[in-house]
């Protein structure tokens, strides 16, 4: 999901005072950490994802968000 | 419409399976690029060998003692303890997670941890949270969001149980531009 989806969702559902802050990088090195990702999506991803984005395939964010009062 | 459900339902199964077939978390590889020393001093060494998260909300979402914390995908327990901790005896931290194998982890955790009087760890899904119209002052939650094929419910359901001025405090991932559709359609990656 894009930064401007998740967004998105937050007003269309209701919330106020959206921020999203905190960007990092997640690189595949980085989800290879995670059992979640098996040993064949990670090799997928390095045969399949260019180089140069290998080390920022998503970014890890806070966001934050407040309910009217 | 019907394309869509079978959809959601696939992507429901494939998320439960593979958090259902892992049996151990990121570890303190994962653990420590997330949180402080003194942070994980804070929790058990199983609440962190099963961190699966992908940031450190409670550090942004400045709880108060007495306030009441959900958190939306729990797991091992390692953010509810975190809230918990926060909001002290006062306040209450409630885990939720669709598995009730996370849920007994994050009790035993929660025990260890000595806030298991406040807390509790309830099964449930993020699209039908069994909890009272604003009953919670702070959700947070940590690389859930996204696992969920029915976002725009999940966040519906998380407006009604917080309360007027209530707060969110999300950890995710977000993607800009296109994922090779080899990496986008693999049932893995949509669990990770």
């Amino acid at each position: 999901m894009a930064e401007r989806v998740f967004a998105g969702k937050l007003e269309r559902a209701g919330f106020a005072d959206i921020w999203v802050g905190g960007h990092r990088p997640f690189g595949i090195d980085e989800a290879a950490l995670y059992p979640l990702f098996t040993s064949e999506v990670i090799e997928v991803m390095r045969r399949t994802i260019p180089p140069d984005r290998q080390d920022h395939v998503a970014t890890g964010v806070i966001v934050k968000a407040r309910e009217p009062a | 419409m019907a394309e869509d459900l079978m959809f959601q339902e696939e992507i429901k199964q494939a998320v439960r399976q593979a958090y259902g077939a892992i049996s151990t978390g990121g570890g303190e590889s994962v653990a420590r690029r997330l949180y402080t020393d003194q942070e994980l001093a804070e929790v058990p060494a199983g609440a962190v060998r099963w961190a699966l998260g992908v940031g450190n909300p409670v550090r942004y979402a400045r709880l108060r003692p007495g306030e009441v914390v959900l958190d939306v995908g729990s797991g091992g327990g390692v953010d509810t303890i975190l809230a918990a901790t926060r909001v002290g005896p006062g306040g209450r931290a409630v885990g939720l997670d669709v598995l009730e194998e996370m849920c007994e982890r994050g009790r035993r955790h929660a025990a260890q941890a000595g806030v298991d009087g406040w807390s509790e760890f309830l099964r449930g899904e993020m699209e039908d949270i069994p909890l009272p119209d604003e009953s919670v002052d702070v959700v947070i939650s940590n690389g859930v969001l996204n696992l969920s094929a029915r976002k725009s419910r999940a966040l519906a359901e998380i407006f009604r149980v917080l309360g007027p001025g209530g707060r969110i405090c999300m950890a995710d991932l977000t993607v800009e531009g296109e994922l090779p559709p080899e990496v986008a359609n693999d049932q893995s990656a949509w669990a990770g």
